[in-house]
C-alpha cells in the first residue's frame, strides 16, 4: 500500500488490538487504507514524515489518526502532544482509543487538543459497535480540510 | 557564715569602751544575721536549709517545709538522703554529690527528689561545701527548687515535637501508600482490562468462525467464556468506579433531589419498559451536594429496587424522605425480593452479595460505592428489610453536620 494514501493511521502497540480493531473494520469496509504503527516513535515518524516515512508527503495527512495511550517508547499522550503543537499534523483528527477513562487521562487529552476521547469496551459487540461508528463519523461524516493546506511549502517552489 | 550554720549568737562581752565598740559590731554582725536568717527562712519558693559534714539537716526554712513537706521539728537531724528516691540511695548519690560538693565548692544537679508523703517532684539542686576561716569543711548550704511544672513543660514540649514527627512521617507514609494505589488502580485500568477484551473479542470471532457447523456443546462453553468476560469486565469497571468516587474531590452545589431522581428515572427508561411499577415519588428537598455523585446514589437504589422487584406483578417502589431524629432522611422503599437482616452487616461491604448470580446478576459494588458517596457528604446510609417483604435503604447527606458540632462545642 502506498503510505501517501493511508486514511486512517492506527496507533497500537498489542497485536490482539490490532487484530481485533482490523477485524471490526474490515467488517465495515473502512479498512482498505489502513496503516498500524506500534509505538510512539513510529507514529511520529510517520506523521512527520522522517525516519523510515521520508519518502512520504504531508500532502495528504491520514484522515483520522486512532491513538492507544500507554505505547511504548513515547505514550500517546506525547504523540497528541507533537501533533497538536505542530502547524501541520494540527489539524488532523485524533480519537483516543484506550482501555481507561481515568479522570488524568481524560483531563490531559483534552488538554491537549484531542478529537474525540473513546474507551474500548471489554464487550466485543459493543467495541465492533464503536469502532464501526468512529470510522463512519471521521472518514464518511466528517469534511476534512483540502490537501496541502497544512504542508510546508517548498523552499524557492515557483507559484 | 560558720556562726550562721550553727545559729550561736555572738558571747555577751563586758562593756568597756573597746569592748562597747566591739560589742556594738558584734550586735551589728548579730542583727545583719538575724536579718539574713529571717530572710531565708522567709523563702517559699527555695528550699534552703544547711547541712552538717556527715549531711544531717541542721537548719530549715519555709520554702523547705513547703516543697518537701517536713516541718522543722521533725527534719532537724535527719540525713538528707530521706529527700532522694530509693535507687539514688541505693547508688549512694546522696553521699557522692557531697563528696564533690566538699571537693570542688560546689555541685548542681537535676533530678527527682521525694517529698514527705512520697510523692516526687523535679528538682534543681545546687550544695555547696561551707568552710571555716582555717578552710576545714563545716556543713554544706543546700538550695532546692521545684521545677516539676518546668519539666512537664518541656516534656509536653517534647513530645509536642515527637508528635508532630510521627505525624509527618505517617502523613509521608500514607501518601507513598496513596500513590502507590494510584499507580495500581492506573495500571488495572489500562492493563487489566485488555486480557479481557481480547478473550471477549476472540471468542467472539471464533464463534463467527465455527458460525453454523458449531454444536450445542462448543455453543454452551462460548457463551461461557464470554458470560465470565463480561462479568469480570463489569467487577473491574465497577471497582474502578468505587476508587474514583473515592478519590473524587466533592463538587458542592444546591441541588434539588427530585430532580436527581428524575433524570435516574429516565435514563432506567430501557429497563423498566416492559414492567408494572408503581412508582410513589414524593417531593424532594434541595441539598448541598455533589450533584454527580449523589445521582449516583440514586441510580444505585433505583435499580436495585427495580433489579429485586422483578419477580412482583405489581412492584411498588417509593421514594420520599422523613425527619428522624431531627435529621432529613431520604428513603428508597420497594416490595422486592428483601433479604435477612441477618446478613444486613455484609449489604455495604465490597463484592458482598445476598443473592445467587443466577437469580439477581451484579458484582457487588454498587452498595459499596453508595455507601462511600454518603460517608463523603459525612452523611450516613443504613437498611431495614425483610425477606420476601421487600427493602428500604435509608440515607443522610449532613451537610447541616458541621454547625451541629459547633452548637455542641459551645453548650459545653
Amino acid at each position: 500500500m502506498n503510505t501517501d494514501e493511508v486514511e486512517i493511521l492506527l496507533v497500537e502497540d498489542s497485536p490482539n488490538d490490532v487484530e481485533l480493531t482490523l477485524h471490526a473494520l474490515r467488517k465495515e469496509n473502512l479498512s482498505n487504507n489502513i496503516h498500524v504503527v506500534r509505538d510512539g516513535e513510529e507514529a511520529l515518524d510517520f506523521l512527520f514524515c522522517r525516519g523510515t516515512y521520508d519518502h512520504r508527503t504531508q500532502e495528504r495527512p491520514p484522515k483520522l489518526v486512532i491513538l492507544d495511550l500507554k505505547l511504548p517508547k513515547i505514550t500517546g499522550l506525547e504523540v497528541l502532544r507533537a501533533m497538536k503543537n505542530d502547524i501541520q499534523t494540527r489539524a488532523i483528527p485524533v480519537t483516543i482509543l484506550t482501555s481507561s477513562k481515568e479522570d488524568r487521562d481524560l483531563v490531559e487529552s483534552y488538554k491537549l487538543g484531542v478529537n474525540s476521547y473513546i474507551q474500548k469496551p471489554v464487550d466485543f459487540n459493543q467495541f465492533r459497535e464503536t469502532v464501526k461508528q468512529l470510522g463512519l463519523y471521521w472518514l464518511v461524516v466528517n469534511l476534512s480540510p483540502p490537501a496541502g493546506a497544512f504542508a510546508k511549502k517548498q523552499q524557492g517552489q515557483p507559484g | 557564715m560558720k556562726s550562721l550554720v550553727h545559729g550561736t549568737g555572738p558571747k555577751k562581752l563586758r562593756p568597756s569602751s573597746e569592748v562597747v565598740s566591739a560589742a556594738r559590731t558584734t550586735e551589728k554582725l548579730r542583727a545583719s544575721e538575724e536579718q539574713f536568717r529571717l530572710l531565708v527562712n522567709g523563702v517559699a519558693d527555695y528550699a534552703i536549709f544547711m547541712l552538717s559534714p556527715t549531711g544531717h539537716v541542721v537548719s530549715w526554712n519555709t520554702g523547705a517545709e513547703r516543697i518537701k513537706g517536713y516541718s522543722t521539728e521533725e527534719i532537724l537531724g535527719r540525713h538528707f538522703s530521706c529527700f532522694y528516691p530509693p535507687e539514688d540511695i541505693e547508688s549512694g548519690k546522696p553521699e557522692k554529690e557531697l563528696e564533690s560538693a566538699a571537693l570542688n565548692g560546689r555541685v548542681e544537679d537535676e533530678g527527682w527528689r521525694v517529698r514527705k508523703d512520697g510523692s516526687k517532684f523535679w528538682a534543681n539542686v545546687v550544695i555547696s561545701a561551707l568552710r571555716d576561716e582555717s578552710g576545714d569543711l563545716c556543713g554544706f548550704a543546700k538550695v532546692s527548687r521545684d521545677i516539676t511544672d518546668r519539666k512537664n513543660a518541656e516534656e509536653v514540649k517534647r513530645l509536642n515535637v515527637d508528635l508532630e514527627r510521627r505525624v509527618m512521617e505517617r502523613t509521608a507514609e500514607l501518601a507513598a501508600a496513596n500513590k502507590e494505589l494510584e499507580a495500581f488502580v492506573y495500571s488495572v485500568a489500562h492493563d487489566l482490562r485488555a486480557p479481557l477484551r481480547h478473550i471477549h473479542g476472540f471468542s467472539n470471532l471464533l464463534a463467527d468462525h465455527l458460525g453454523v457447523s458449531s454444536d450445542e456443546g462448543t455453543k454452551h462453553y462460548l457463551e461461557s467464556i464470554q458470560g465470565s468476560t463480561r462479568a469480570m469486565g463489569n467487577m473491574v469497571d465497577d471497582l474502578l468506579n468505587l476508587s474514583r468516587v473515592a478519590r473524587a474531590e466533592l463538587n458542592l452545589q444546591v441541588t434539588g433531589l427530585s430532580s436527581l431522581v428524575d433524570e435516574v428515572l429516565k435514563e432506567l427508561g430501557p429497563e423498566i419498559k416492559d414492567r408494572q411499577i408503581e412508582w410513589k415519588i414524593a417531593a424532594l428537598s434541595f441539598v448541598e451536594c455533589d450533584p454527580v455523585l449523589v445521582k449516583q446514589v440514586f441510580v444505585n437504589l433505583l435499580s436495585n429496587a427495580v433489579k429485586f422487584t422483578r419477580t412482583r406483578h405489581h412492584a411498588i417502589i417509593e421514594v420520599n424522605q422523613a425527619e428522624i431524629d431531627g435529621q432529613s432522611v431520604t428513603f428508597v422503599r420497594d416490595n422486592g425480593v428483601g433479604f435477612s437482616m441477618k446478613y444486613s452487616d455484609k449489604l455495604f461491604g465490597v463484592f458482598q452479595r445476598l443473592h445467587r448470580q443466577e437469580d439477581f446478576e451484579g458484582t457487588g459494588v454498587g452498595l459499596a460505592t453508595v455507601q462511600r458517596i454518603v460517608q463523603k457528604h459525612g452523611g450516613r446510609i443504613w437498611a431495614d428489610a425483610e425477606l420476601n417483604i421487600g427493602a428500604t435503604f435509608y440515607f443522610t447527606l449532613a451537610t447541616q453536620a458541621p454547625a451541629a458540632i459547633t452548637v455542641e462545642g459551645g453548650a459545653s
